[in-house]
């Protein structure tokens, strides 16, 4: 598919810290670094997807990309607009633009609303459409993602977990936008239904030209549906690169661990594989480790990975990688 | 048992289009969150009983006046005293009832019908005579004192004399004018319940009206607000919250006068609070639920995601606050004016009738069996309304 | 040859709930071999769950085993007295759940966990089973056990859990170990760890393991046979080369269809989904549940269920295509063998 190097989205050292007080009077503030000092852009028409493990902040990206939460540091430029400062009447128009498929299809449907009016609701609040015509859309989304027109008076209970999740993403579509994040949007589907809520999301993009942002922990179907793939370890990016050249040629070692750690529905190759196995845990995320933050766990860590961190290079076609071994292979 | 041994007609290895069977249809009728309460509801056998109990409350107290000739502060002192159900003399062709003062009246059919005139009254031999239609009858109560020096419950305390013979009860009948018997003043006990049944369903409706309106609403804000907002709006709430009911309404009854109105302002000031925290509470876990967050990404207003999102999924814990604050208003109501902090005569609260039956209690104790048995069962039917209100509203108990 | 340990026949288990029967097994036969490990495989509803919970007559309210045999090492388990079960739990049958945070008690410490195992069924003292449990956690390679072995599971991470999990479970060096998706709830980093471990222990203590999960890379990496779960029954059954790359139910080459592979080609790949949803087991369909979503469904499909047809390796699958009247039929078996 031709992609054209346009860029819908820039990411600029984007910072999101949560705070915790403690102390007598809660004065003292300590933060967690969700995610600290990210920058990445995302092309037109593509899929980036963003995997990492719990705590590693990908989640936490999507939100503030949409605002869910404020911004801590940095900037978030969506076709050429700062969005990331932007008060809540500002970022009106933007939800057009920006929408979201969220993780747990029973939690994000409200229950008390007919499907109908779930999905009616963003043309209700940006008064696209009224009486019949409104009526019109909703049917041609409940088509549109594979249910029937009756449906619109039922209640989400009434549906499967796929369903559920098909209906999220008529919500989303109902206002048309360009650019969908989608937050862990498989991870609590049964593995046959996963295929076909996927199938769905590749098969909107061709036809509405939709560009994704893709987070999900289970990295054999990022790779399937992205075109490129970030990987995230503890609030850091630490290699983006295409998704077939990630799995051929992990350079950085968390992203090497992961790839391994993945097990391939394949007993023959299971048993020869050699698997890289991490030792530990992933540190805290309000006590990160100095420099890179990896290096607890890695096992190539060296001296300087302790005093400096590595920052994101590109090491050729876009391929880039935050690690020191880099400056030895790379010169 | 091998597959080898079955041999099927041909057609049956025919090839079936199973598409149809893949479209998402649903079999099973829609059944919205409030139909499914309403069936676990009703399967709830005490719950039904508490729901038709303050049904049957309420039209009491909206029509049940209306059944009787009183209104509820006509006295007449001659009928004061009545008990609801009495033993009955006959003289003659008449029925007569012999009051606890010894007094006489006519009675027929458990009407009464009019105080007998007295003839003659006896201090030293503590008799009295009564025109009974023409026949004296005598009351001889000087076998009180002899009782009460024998402490024997059981001791005569009375004679009902006509010439020699001494009169028997003939029998046992319902007041059938005063349904729950009078009170001190004479005043019809079945109107004053009864309005008081009105007082206490007004006291009740205004707690209720307040916590919704204000309560929810402020409590929701304070939630969705989260920070610093929600912390001073909670510490406001716990101020409100440790001001003593009792000394307040006195303060109150300083400024206002006493009275019902006194009553609600109390009331209505105070209620609210605990369902704030109780909606705060909801709205706090409710807040992070994905359906709002996706509320928020698709711009809407604090407004919109409060009203159509927040609240309706509060509604279960607020309904059952509802039902259960209310027989906490109404006893609290009750007790005020018990105490004398209340509705002032001659206003009739449950309360305040319990508090003038006092007195008389050991001759006239059905003058406090009445407002206690309301006030009981109101507050029990509200109670199992509740209790089963909490149990079909959990959504966890779904299906 | 070795001996079978469990031998589980036609067992058949309910839910009796005021809606109906929920028939969430319905006739389900395997076995097990000593230090065999053994995949259970199935989506939500299939009843893999249930299967175990059976097994381990952890049934809750109103769920019951209506029919069936249970043979742990040669005796009917479910003519057992309930304390000869409690015996049994424990001591020759241990479970590790999915969610080690709720699988500890969080007010008690992780070694009086595992104590608790070792002290009911092997009699120790204080003193040596302490000792014990400090060994276990060790061998479940928790660093510093001496130490650990005082925590509370609050101050365990999610990986460190589940090891503590197994540690309690291999306490008393069971015969069979239940393992009920160990590895859903966690990253994938330690998914590996944990599983190389019940690897390793499996060996070392010569335990059979029942897997169970939806995952099939797992089964693929830890099992030696496999059982394929669908709507209550077990489709297909074979040895883990014979189900990835022999499969003979369309369930089993719809799932292999449906799932990603890392190591393709992302150009190449299709996913091929299986449409429709699981049945509803309150009503479960007459003949062969995968009917509605089989792409291969015949008139007799839908109407009586099949019988298993076997190989001689003991490779079987419940499928009417496996009948010898059954017409010729292109299948698209899924499989992808070593694609690299």
């Amino acid at each position: 598919m031709e992609k054209k190097n346009d860029v819908l989205l820039e990411v600029k050292n984007l910072k999101k810290y949560f705070p915790i007080t403690h102390g007598l009077f809660g004065n003292k503030k300590k933060y967690v670094k969700a995610v600290d000092d990210i920058t990445f852009s995302i092309n037109r028409g593509e899929t980036l997807g963003l995997v990492g493990e719990s705590g590693c902040g990908k989640s936490t990206t999507g939100r503030t990309l949409i605002r869910l939460y404020d911004v801590t540091g940095g900037e978030v430029i969506y076709d050429g607009t700062d969005i990331s400062h932007l008060n809540e009447n500002e970022m009106r128009p933007f939800r057009k633009k920006i929408q979201m498929i969220f993780q747990d299809p029973y939690a994000s449907l409200n229950t008390r609303m007919t499907v109908g009016d779930i999905i009616g609701e963003p043309l209700d609040i940006h008064g696209l459409a009224t009486g019949e015509e409104r009526q019109k859309i909703i049917w041609d989304l409940l088509e549109r993602v594979g249910l029937n027109k009756d449906h619109a008076n039922r209640y989400p209970h009434e549906f499967s977990g796929g369903q559920r999740q098909r209906i999220g993403i008529a919500r989303a579509l109902a206002v048309s936008p360009e650019f969908i994040i989608c937050d862990e949007p498989i991870s609590a589907l049964d593995v046959s239904i996963q295929a076909q809520v996927v199938n769905m999301l590749q098969d909107l993009q061709e036809e509405l030209g939709l560009t994704y942002l893709f987070i999900a922990h289970d990295l054999s179907m990022v790779k399937y549906i992205s075109d490129r793939i970030g990987v995230m370890y503890l609030g850091k990016l630490v290699e983006v690169a295409d998704a077939d050249k990630l799995y051929e040629d992990p350079e950085h070692p968390y992203s090497q661990a992961l790839l391994s750690a993945i097990p391939i529905p394949d007993p023959d190759i299971m048993k020869t594989s050699e698997r890289i196995i991490l030792e530990g845990d992933v540190p805290s995320p309000l006590n990160p480790p100095s420099g890179c933050r990896f290096r607890t766990r890695c096992r190539y860590a060296f001296d300087r990975c302790a005093s400096e961190e590595p920052l994101l290079r590109d090491i050729g076609e876009g391929h880039m990688v935050a690690c020191h071994l880099m400056d030895e292979k790379f010169k | 048992m091998s597959n080898e041994n079955i041999v099927l007609s041909k057609d049956m290895w025919e090839k079936v289009d199973t598409s149809l069977l893949q479209s998402d249809v649903i079999a099973r009728p829609s059944m919205t969150y409030w139909q499914d309460a309403w069936r676990r509801l009703k399967q709830n056998k005490l719950s039904m009983i508490g729901l038709i109990t303050v049904i049957i409350l309420t039209s009491l107290a909206v029509f049940g006046p209306m059944l009787s000739a009183f209104e509820y502060s006509d006295q007449d002192l001659s009928m004061s005293g009545l008990p609801p159900r009495f033993d009955y003399y006959q003289v003659g062709d008449k029925q007569i009832y012999l009051h606890k003062e010894y007094r006489l009246y006519e009675v027929e059919n458990g009407e009464f019908i009019q105080a007998l005139p007295k003839t003659k009254e006896d201090m030293m031999k503590r008799q009295r005579v009564y025109d009974v239609d023409g026949t004296p009858v005598v009351v001889d109560y000087s076998f009180a004192a002899k009782a009460r020096k024998s402490g024997d419950p059981n001791a005569k305390k009375f004679e009902l004399r006509v010439g020699e013979e001494v009169l028997q009860p003939v029998g046992k009948s319902f007041n059938k004018t005063f349904w729950f018997g009078t009170d001190a003043l004479g005043r019809d006990l079945y109107v004053r319940v009864l309005f008081g049944a009105r007082i206490s369903l007004t006291v009740a409706l205004v707690a209720t009206v307040v916590q919704f309106f204000i309560g929810v609403l402020y409590g929701g804000v304070s939630g969705y607000l989260g920070g610093r907002a929600d912390n001073i709006m909670m510490r406001i709430v716990d101020i409100i919250a440790t001001i003593p009911l009792l000394l307040y309404v006195i303060l109150l009854m300083v400024v206002f006068g006493s009275g019902l109105k006194t009553i609600i302002i109390a009331i209505g000031s105070v209620y609210w609070v605990r369902m704030a925290r109780l909606v705060r509470g909801q709205v706090l876990s409710i807040k992070e639920q994905e359906y709002v967050m996706a509320a928020q990404t698709l711009g809407a207003s604090t407004w919109r995601i409060m009203v159509r999102h927040l609240i309706p999924n509060a509604m279960g814990p607020i309904i059952v606050s509802l039902a259960m604050t209310i027989p906490n208003a109404i006893f609290t109501e009750s007790f005020l004016s018990f105490i004398g902090l209340g509705v002032s005569a001659p206003m009739a609260s449950w309360g305040t009738l319990a508090s003038d039956a006092l007195g008389g209690l050991r001759t006239y104790a059905y003058q406090l069996f009445y407002p206690s048995l309301f006030i009981s069962l109101t507050v029990l039917a509200f109670n199992f309304l509740g209790d089963g209100l909490r149990d079909a509203l959990d959504p966890r108990l779904r299906k | 040859m070795s001996q079978k340990i469990l031998d589980v026949k036609n067992m058949k288990t309910s839910f009796y709930t005021h809606v109906g029967e929920v028939q969430a097994v319905r006739g389900v036969s395997f076995s097990l071999k000593k230090g065999e490990a053994l995949g259970i495989v199935g989506e939500s509803g299939s009843g893999k769950s249930v299967t175990s919970m059976s097994v381990m007559q952890l049934l809750q309210y109103p769920g019951k085993v209506k029919e069936g045999e249970i043979m742990f090492k040669g005796d009917d388990i479910l003519k057992k007295s309930k304390k000869d079960m409690m015996n049994i739990r424990g001591d020759e049958i241990a479970m590790i759940f999915q969610d080690p945070m709720t699988s500890l008690n969080p007010v008690y410490k992780i070694g009086d966990q595992i104590m608790e195992a070792i002290i009911r069924h092997q009699g120790l003292s204080k003193a040596e089973a302490r000792e014990k449990a400090i060994d276990m956690l060790r061998l479940v390679g928790i660093p510093s056990p001496e130490e650990r072995v005082d925590n509370y599971p609050h101050e365990f991470s999610g990986g460190m859990r589940q090891r503590a999990m197994i540690a309690i479970a291999l306490s008393c060096e069971p015969d069979l170990l239940i393992a009920d998706e160990p590895t859903t709830a966690l990253d994938v980093t330690i998914q590996a760890q944990i599983l190389e471990l019940l690897k390793e222990l499996s060996e070392k203590i010569d335990t059979s393991i029942i897997l169970i999960t939806h995952d099939l890379g797992v089964v693929a990496d830890v099992c030696d046979r496999i059982c394929v779960m669908y709507g209550g029954l077990i489709m297909e059954e074979g040895t883990a080369e014979e189900i990835f790359y022999e499969p003979m139910h369309p369930y089993t080459m719809g799932l292999l269809k449906s799932i990603p592979r890392m190591d393709e080609e992302s150009e190449d790949q299709r996913l091929i989904p299986i449409p429709g949803s699981p049945p509803d087991m309150i009503k479960p369909p007459v003949g062969c549940p995968f009917a509605a979503r089989c792409p291969y469904t015949m008139k007799v499909c839908m109407e009586k269920m099949p019988e298993y047809s076997v190989t001689e390796t003991g490779h079987r699958a419940v499928c009417w295509l496996n009948h010898k009247d059954a017409p010729e039929v292109q299948v698209d078996t899924g499989v992808k063998r070593g694609v690299k």
